[in-house]
């Protein structure tokens, strides 16, 4: 019981400040890249502060029930992500033996609950959004369920406890070095970022948000980052080794290798183009998916060598 | 003021613009404002900032826009006069900072000193709520009525697969931000693909320097760096150029998108404008409708179409396009849609 | 039992946190939304019908080769575990499984189920 209310005071510590560190980040990259702007680390209070004093409208006829369940639904997913990440040899939330099956549910209800969100408001901006997210948030969850597979067979486990234990002599990152790559892809669309961002794009004004305003626009942007947050948790658990690190306890480990592939994930998100969404679809299929197999073919050689 | 109203004041001003023909050059460097963000959707804004004086034809659907925002919101008037119904509205005199004004106006509304704007129309539905099911739907099956005030979307063919499903009807602008600003375009839509385009309103004349560049930047999910050409002689930057050709803007616009009949298309004049954003490529255009170029495509494709040319190509094509009145009057001579039950719809 | 009450625990705590946003925010919010606040944003254009409609989608094709691809995965845990005790025989088997499968991509290309139909 004492490891247990340890790990959910880690799990709130590590997904509040990553939230604001995400938020800072961001602000922090488009002020680099944009060569304007300020960046405040209470900018994101401030925000977030905008929307709460900010009336919550409803559209006409929507479905107020799934609206909220879908703001909801995302941040639990997003919590849900992290809490199957080990913060130490047995310090997991949720100590699953079957873990990366959990966490591949978690994937696939996303697409559902970005979905529903567009869906909900009875507008044809949002709903253009939810359909179109759909038709790649499901492919591309492909390849990074094949990478998540080809890093459980070294650890001969579908535990992600077991997974970073198996990376004691070496990372995953160098020993399968297609698998980030690819896996950093998949974080793109649950967070619907950049390239990957066919849910909430400019080109929709907005999308799935475009009619969110007050708390339910605070929720959904928080639920986002917290989504970020959860990815790259897992990330750096099935890939840089989790909490494994000299000297530091390994939580604090965890925090900096989060960070790290928050960093990069969100710089992704800045520099990469987006494609016109069948372009995607085709991209999806005909390359990435071919390379998810050579992951797995290479994962499967080195492991039996 | 309560906390949360007090840590609101000191965040950036969300504003939406709703720009009029003559709104002053300075608007797009509004992006640069740290005190200000310009937001994409009146849901997320403040301030209703209506910059330059709008066209008599465009009062309505400013009068819609207004009403969308959430409360507390408030409208300022920027090298324009407040007109009829906003008699509540800031003017922004002359020499007076924008920004300033818009922090001093946002800080009233939080701390209540400012009554939050009223709405401009009635609070009524679109269409009188008709018809025999307990939700406002009538005639035969589920569909035709007015519930909650509105038709339901009919069955229309397709051209692609022929697959017979709900066509979506509506005008898209002039205040959408993927649209050229003015531009109002009548699309029929069957999932994501343009069925049928017809022009209600040209974009303005304006030659705003460089929105073309910026708009295809943001349109490919490339935001910062489209608000990176803000800054002056940013196209001459070859770190910045070295950044959009690493993003994969190339593979990302599809070959032969948008092609006029002297063989320029989305790709090349896309290029052209990273050599040169501000003398954008002038493709021969004689014969060229908007139907050509967006009907069959998908949406952003199609959005990328559109801000691919400037606003005297915009408009010229839209001369050689049907116009909205000539679709209504096509329509009643063919009798119009053969939809069940349509004639049960109010209000059109 | 610990599992289930720490996921009971995160989904309780989520959707605390998105109703407490919903009634924490300041007083002016709690007006009702009047029928011109409710029309759904178009650039202020005023739509005709409503959006919710049998919507078109393009990749319905698509989303067969997925479903394919998806139950395959079930298979591809358990094989992950006991990978490395079969050795070069779980690789060969995996091998003509994915090839199979890959035969229905190549198909579904060559019908253009990745265009947008």
């Amino acid at each position: 019981m004492m490891t247990f209310a340890l790990a959910f005071a880690i799990l709130i510590l590590v997904l509040a400040l990553g939230i604001w560190f995400a938020a800072v980040l961001d602000g922090v990259f488009s002020r680099q890249l944009s060569g304007h702007g300020t960046v405040g680390l209470l900018a994101p209070f401030h925000a977030s502060a905008v929307y709460l004093t900010q009336q919550r409208l409803r559209t006409e006829a929507p479905d107020q029930l799934n609206w909220f369940l879908s703001i909801a639904g995302y941040l639990s997913v997003a919590a849900t992500g992290l809490a199957v990440v080990p913060f130490g040899p047995d310090l997991a939330v949720i100590g699953l033996d079957t873990s990366v099956v959990f966490w591949g549910a978690c994937e696939s209800l996303i697409v559902v609950l970005v979905f529903l969100h567009g869906w909900s408001p009875n507008a044809p901006l949002s709903l253009i959004g939810a359909y179109r997210y759909v038709a790649i948030g499901l492919p591309i969850m492909l390849p990074s369920m094949f990478v998540l597979i080809a890093v459980a067979i070294p650890a001969q486990s579908l535990d992600l406890r077991d997974i970073v234990a198996s990376q004691e002599t070496v990372w995953n990152v160098i020993r399968q070095p297609l698998g980030l790559p690819l896996f950093l892809l998949l974080g793109l669309s649950l967070t619907l970022r950049g390239p990957f961002d066919y849910a909430d794009s400019d080109d929709l004004a907005g999308g799935t948000s475009a009619e969110d305003s007050g708390a339910n626009r605070a929720g959904w942007q928080v639920a986002r980052l917290a989504m970020l947050v959860g990815f790259s948790a897992v990330a750096s658990a099935a890939f840089l080794g989790g909490y494994l690190g000299p000297v530091l306890p390994g939580f604090v480990w965890v925090i900096i290798k989060t960070l790290v592939v928050m960093a990069i994930v969100i710089g992704l998100s800045h520099l990469l183009v987006r494609l016109p969404v069948a372009r995607m679809l085709g991209l999806i299929w005909k390359i990435l998916l071919p390379i998810s197999f050579l992951d797995l073919l290479w994962a499967g050689l080195v492991a039996l060598a | 003021m309560n906390w949360i109203a007090k840590l609101a004041a000191k965040a950036p001003v969300p504003i939406f613009i709703a720009r009029g023909p003559d709104a002053p050059d300075e608007t797009d460097r509004l992006h640069l404002n740290p005190a200000l963000t310009i937001v994409d959707t009146p849901r997320a804004a403040s301030i209703l900032l209506v910059a330059g004086t709008l066209p008599h034809a465009l009062k309505m659907y400013l009068h819609r826009l207004h009403d969308q925002l959430p409360h507390p919101r408030a409208t300022v008037f920027w090298h324009s006069s407040p007109t009829e119904p906003f008699s509540n509205a800031v003017e922004i005199a002359h020499g007076d900072d924008l920004a300033s004004v818009l922090l001093r106006t946002r800080a009233a509304l939080l701390g209540g000193e400012r009554a939050s704007d009223a709405d401009v129309l009635p609070d009524e539905p679109a269409n009188e709520w008709q018809g025999v099911g307990p939700h406002g739907q009538g005639g035969k099956g589920m569909m035709g009525g007015t519930p909650y005030g509105r038709p339901m979307a009919m069955t229309d063919d397709d051209i692609r697969d022929g697959l017979k499903l709900d066509a979506y009807t509506a005008e898209f602008g002039p205040f959408l931000p993927m649209l050229p600003a003015g531009m109002i375009l009548k699309l029929t839509l069957q999932g994501d693909i343009i069925q049928d385009v017809a022009v209600v309103s040209p974009p303005y004349e304006d030659a705003r320097k460089g929105r073309e560049i910026r708009a295809l930047l943001r349109l490919l999910g490339l935001p910062t760096l489209a608000n990176r050409m803000l800054v002056e002689n940013a196209h001459r930057d070859a770190g910045f150029k070295r950044l959009v050709t690493l993003s994969g803007v190339r593979m990302a616009i599809p070959p032969d998108l948008g092609r006029t009949h002297d063989g320029s298309d989305v790709r090349s004049r896309f290029e052209h404008l990273l050599k040169d954003p501000f003398s954008p490529q002038k493709p021969h255009l004689t014969g060229l409708d908007l139907g050509d170029l967006l009907e069959g495509r998908e949406w952003q494709e199609a959005m990328l179409i559109l801000n691919s040319f400037d606003n005297v190509s915009l408009r010229k094509i839209c001369a050689n396009t049907r116009t909205n009145a000539d679709e209504d009057s096509s329509e009643q001579t063919s009798g119009g849609h053969e939809n069940m039950d349509h004639s049960a719809h109010g209000g059109h | 039992m610990t599992v289930v009450l720490a996921v009971f625990l995160i989904i309780g705590l989520s959707f605390l946190f998105t109703a407490g946003l919903r009634a924490g925010v300041a007083v002016d919010d709690k007006r009702h939304a009047t029928y011109p606040q409710q029309r759904p944003f178009l650039g202020g254009s005023d739509p005709e019908t409503h959006a919710l409609q049998r919507f078109h989608i393009r990749y319905y094709t698509m989303t067969l080769l997925f479903v394919a691809f998806e139950m395959e995965m079930m298979f591809m845990y358990p094989w992950a575990v006991v990978f490395v005790e079969e050795g070069p025989k779980a690789l060969a088997e995996m091998g003509m499984f994915l090839a199979i499968l890959s035969v229905g991509i190549l198909y579904g290309w060559k019908e253009g189920i990745f265009e947008w139909e």
